[in-house]
């Protein structure tokens, strides 16, 4: 089968095709990225949906409340959700053990719905490389993507880079809002969703706790949602998967200029940063002059040799 | 059959003249049950005429696990492990003219053991019999089932809330009921030490007894009745001296914790009870006819010594290694028990080995390693902490492990298997059924007709207000053994009542052990099986992608658990789609995850049914193309039919070399994998 014809299987909700396809797009070798591009620009023409970052800590949570929430978003009314779970990868053996589908139970015959394992590699900030790539083949092909990251610590939330909303996910009583305050990253969630609200009173009390913190944060700002949900009870799913599918959609080209500096910056250091700058006004620019994300990467990196 | 109730075990027997002759003798029983409950009621039946003295029903896994046998991931295992149990209208049929009142019934139930409590109260209900003379034992230990057996429905607070409730029922109403047995069983198949099988097992029962005491729904008296009626289910290994001296410091143990823990002052609430299923692990597939000697040695450990003599033993047949006993095995493993029983002087002694410094000081050395490790799991935070950081799985795993190198090294010798393997094909296999039993398709079928029975005859409006009764108190807290049995009067279905409480407690899906386990092989294999994928890893990219789950409703989940971990250990990426899942789950899985490879671990003996099922699931999916690699317990006969499904490997429990299986899996991928 070509690439074409997996292409035109997706569209029509192959599975297989559409598997083999996030294969390709995953592929992180510099010659994989022809074909890449290729496969997306024959995707191009359709509506790009809304990708959605849920992050925490590990053991808060995020792979139960996945499974509850793609449920719920199906049925506020998305068309076709998909789900990448991304878990880490052994720094020593480089294998990975990937066990989130365990905690979400689709009915097999649930064909509005995908379910993606990825293994992190040994990128850090509770997002492999690849997940942005996967996300801009998957948005073409579904309403909502949601991604759930690595649990993270708490310094780092790398996910906010490509997702449209990212909604940080809390457990009663862990302590990880302070943390993730010290490392002055409580200003990059879109909302917050404090888990295992089963549990009783505690969970009320940490959302009390953290909605009255994040008006300190930012005094007049908008207030951000802080859902407490329970995958157990079903408890704030349908409220988070009504807040998620009234928020933004469709910025994953807008992200792009953003995620290109990273790469600039991963493979090239700020020296490459600053090149970047001599080469095009903005960044957008430049992508635009090199049409696209693959060949700016390939352009640039010509360049520097 | 006897018209009183047998003397209990242990007691002193006497002559006309009231001189005492010899110790009443342990209870015999059979672990039995399949196919139906009319099937599963001729062989108990059977069994009883023949001499058993008590029963021991196994139940089907859909019942087990909260399933009515017409649920879709139910159908391939109803009546396969055991008997499928639907309704009330079952129980009628499976204890048809077994008088409830002079029987002493063990039920092997965990998950659904209130309900099949509930059953057995209903039906003495029913039949008019008082329910203080139900005499019996529900297993009910659901802590083993998240660590080892798998058989668990919802999470952990809500199981054990159920497990507390019986107990908190059974103390007044059913006084000679023991509403759970502690399972020391299933950690030994798992690989446990006597040290580890006595420690686990008492960190067990302190968490069960503390939990109970915390709860405060029953006195100071009451519960010390409680503590009487805890029993234990243990395991009896072939090393039969060192299992003597593990029940002895069992009880010394036991006695020990129920006075300084509890403050139980009567003697007889401090006795420690236990039954016993001989040690299957070490059963041998090769030579299954050795087994039967393997099987008299393990029952002389739990029966020798008086002081920690079991009070009821049943035995597994001498070729269940091969597959379900046939009723002429399992009449021979009870005629083993009678002649222990009643030819020999056995029971005319007080204990043999009491004074002996050989016996006390090994006695000594293993209450000694299991107080200690009592001790750690109670500082850890007591056994749910322990499960939860992976302790006991880690601990078990690596005993498994060191067990598996010894054999394999030749430093445990096994006669047959890595000793003495050449020998005279035995002509106990070579009867026309190949000495191996095969249930009867036709027998399910018969229990689905039963099932709509059922739901034609009964009053859909009782159904239905009963169950709202079960949900309302298991909401409000309430001891929820009264509304299970106006469930069952009502005749509301197995399914019904877990689906009930799944409503309100939720499912469980636990990682089970792959979370936080390790398994380390050997550093050289491991680099050598790394090195393996290296050709693929450069061809594509990527790491190979392995799929792991186990269909059906077995929960034996450590075989696939280790698979999991070691192929991460020699680099895949293995996405571990979990346990009782449906075939077209792991086809869904596969497809979804442009997996390279797929492997299944089956237990159950459904593996026919089931990897056809998947193959034809994932060829409707697309992924015909993707091979497929089958362990579990597959007969020899069974390995042509899955090669003919398109099965690409089998691996049974012969294939107890890890880093082997594990290149053959690699070489399975060497070019499949299409770009």
């Amino acid at each position: 089968m070509t690439d074409a014809e997996r292409v035109a299987a997706a569209r029509a909700g192959d599975k297989r095709a559409l598997a083999r396809l996030v294969t390709a797009v995953e592929d992180p070798r510099p010659a994989a990225a022809p074909r890449r591009a290729a496969i997306l620009a024959a995707l191009a023409d359709r509506p790009l949906g809304r990708v959605v970052g849920l992050t925490g800590a590990p053991g808060v949570g995020k792979s139960t409340l996945v499974g509850a929430l793609a449920q719920a978003l199906l049925s506020a009314g998305e068309t076709r959700v998909a789900v990448l779970a991304i878990d880490p990868s052994s720094p020593v053996t480089g294998g990975a053990l990937l066990g989130d589908r365990t905690r979400v139970r689709f009915a097999g015959a649930e064909e509005r719905l995908y379910f993606r394992s990825q293994a992190s590699g040994a990128i850090s900030g509770g997002v492999a490389r690849a997940t942005h790539h996967v996300c801009r083949l998957l948005a073409r092909l579904f309403s909502t993507v949601v991604v759930e990251t690595v649990g993270v610590g708490q310094g780092e939330i790398e996910i906010v880079r490509i997702a449209d909303t990212t909604w940080l996910v809390l457990q009663p009583h862990g302590g990880d809002a302070v943390q993730f305050m010290k490392a002055g990253v409580m200003e990059l969630p879109d909302g917050f969703v404090v888990s295992k609200g089963d549990l009783g009173a505690a969970a009320g009390a940490t959302a009390a706790a953290l909605t009255s913190a994040l008006g300190l944060i930012a005094p007049g700002a908008a207030p951000r949602p802080v859902i407490v949900t329970s995958a157990v009870t079903g408890l704030g799913v349908a409220e988070l998967a009504a807040a998620i599918a009234a928020g933004p959609r469709g910025r994953l080209l807008a992200k792009e200029p953003g995620l290109f500096e990273r790469w600039v910056l991963d493979e090239h250091g700020a020296a490459g940063l600053r090149r970047l700058r001599t080469l095009a006004p903005t960044t957008a620019a430049y992508l635009a002059a090199c049409g696209g994300l693959e060949a700016a990467q390939l352009a640039f990196a010509g360049a520097d040799r | 059959m006897a018209t009183e109730p047998p003397p209990e075990p242990g007691f002193q027997l006497t002559d006309a003249g009231g001189a005492p002759t010899r110790d009443a003798p342990w209870i015999f029983r059979t672990y039995a049950g399949h196919s139906s409950p009319r099937a599963s009621n001729a062989l108990y039946r059977d069994g009883l005429e023949r001499g058993q003295t008590g029963l021991s029903i196994a139940f089907d896994l859909p019942t087990q696990c909260g399933y009515s046998s017409d649920a879709p991931i139910a159908r391939p295992e109803v009546g396969k492990v055991g008997v499928p149990i639907n309704s009330l209208d079952d129980f009628h049929v499976l204890f048809d003219g077994i008088p409830l009142e002079r029987m002493n019934t063990s039920m092997t139930i965990n998950g659904t053991a209130m309900w099949l409590l509930a059953l057995y109260v209903a039906l003495a209900r029913e039949r008019g019999v008082p329910e203080a003379r139900l005499r019996g034992t529900i297993q009910n230990d659901i802590v083993k089932e998240y660590l080892a057996r798998g058989t668990y429905i919802f999470p952990p607070a809500h199981s054990l809330r159920l497990v507390a409730e019986t107990y908190e029922y059974c103390v007044d109403r059913l006084p000679e009921w023991n509403p759970s047995n502690v399972c020391s069983y299933h950690l030994q198949e798992a690989g446990a030490t006597p040290v580890q099988e006595v420690g686990f097992a008492l960190a067990t029962a302190v968490d069960l007894l503390d939990r109970i005491a915390a709860r405060g729904r029953i006195d100071r008296a009451a519960f010390a009745r409680c503590v009487g009626r805890l029993s234990f289910f243990v395991n009896s290994g072939i090393r039969f001296v060192e299992e003597m001296c593990k029940m002895r410091a069992f009880a010394e143990l036991w006695d020990e914790l129920t006075r300084s823990r509890y403050g139980i002052d009567d003697p007889k609430l401090r006795l420690f009870r236990y039954g016993v299923q001989v040690n299957s692990l070490g059963l041998t597939e090769a030579q299954p006819e050795n087994n039967a000697w393997r099987i008299l040695i393990e029952a002389l450990g739990v029966t020798l010594s008086r002081k920690a003599r079991c009070r009821a033993l049943q035995l597994p047949a001498w070729n269940e290694a091969l597959s379900l006993p046939r009723p002429w095995d399992q009449q021979w493993a009870l005629r083993l028990q009678q002649i222990l029983a009643y030819e020999t002087d056995l029971l005319e002694y007080p204990d043999l080995f009491d004074g002996n410094p050989v016996i006390a000081a090994k006695t000594q050395a293993i209450a000694d390693g299991a107080r200690a490790e009592l001790e750690q799991i109670l500082a850890m935070g007591g056994v749910q902490a322990a499960i939860e950081a992976g302790y006991m799985k880690q601990a078990l795993v690596r005993s498994m492990t060191e067990r598996i190198t010894r054999i394999t090294s030749g430093a445990q010798p096994v006669v047959g298997v890595n000793r003495w393997t050449d020998g005279l094909a035995s002509p106990l296999t070579a009867g026309g059924d190949g000495g191996v039993f095969t249930s009867d398709p036709a027998a399910v079928e018969q229990a689905l007709a039963a099932l709509d029975e059922t739901r034609r005859r009964r009053d859909p409006g009782q159904v239905a207000a009963t169950l709202a009764a079960l949900v309302l108190a298991a909401r409000r807290g309430d001891n929820l053994m009264e509304p299970s049995i106006a469930c069952a009067l009502a005749r509301v279905t197995t399914g019904e009542w877990a689906e009930a409480l799944r409503g309100v407690f939720g499912e469980y899906r636990a990682v089970t052990g792959v979370d936080g386990q390790r398994l380390d092989l050997p550093d050289e294999r491991a680099a050598a099986l790394r090195a393996q994928l290296e050709a693929f890893v450069a061809a594509h990219g990527r790491r190979p992608r392995l799929v792991v789950g186990k269909p059906g409703l077995d929960g034996h989940s450590n075989g696939a658990e280790v698979i999991a971990v070691a192929a991460r250990h020699a680099g895949w990426d293995v996405i571990y789609a979990g346990i009782r899942l449906a075939p077209d789950d792991i086809a869904v899985s596969a497809v979804e995850e442009d997996a390279d490879l797929i492997g299944v671990s089956i237990l159950s003996g459904s593996h026919l049914e089931l990897t056809a099922q998947l193959m034809a699931a994932l060829a409707a999916r697309g992924g015909a193309d993707i091979p497929v690699v089958v362990g579990g317990i597959v007969p020899k006969a069974d390995l042509p039919r899955l090669t003919e499904l398109g099965v690409r490997a089998v691996f049974t429990p012969a294939d107890f070399d890890l880093a082997a299986v594990l290149a053959r899996m690699a070489e399975l991928i060497g070019g499949s994998a299409a770009a």
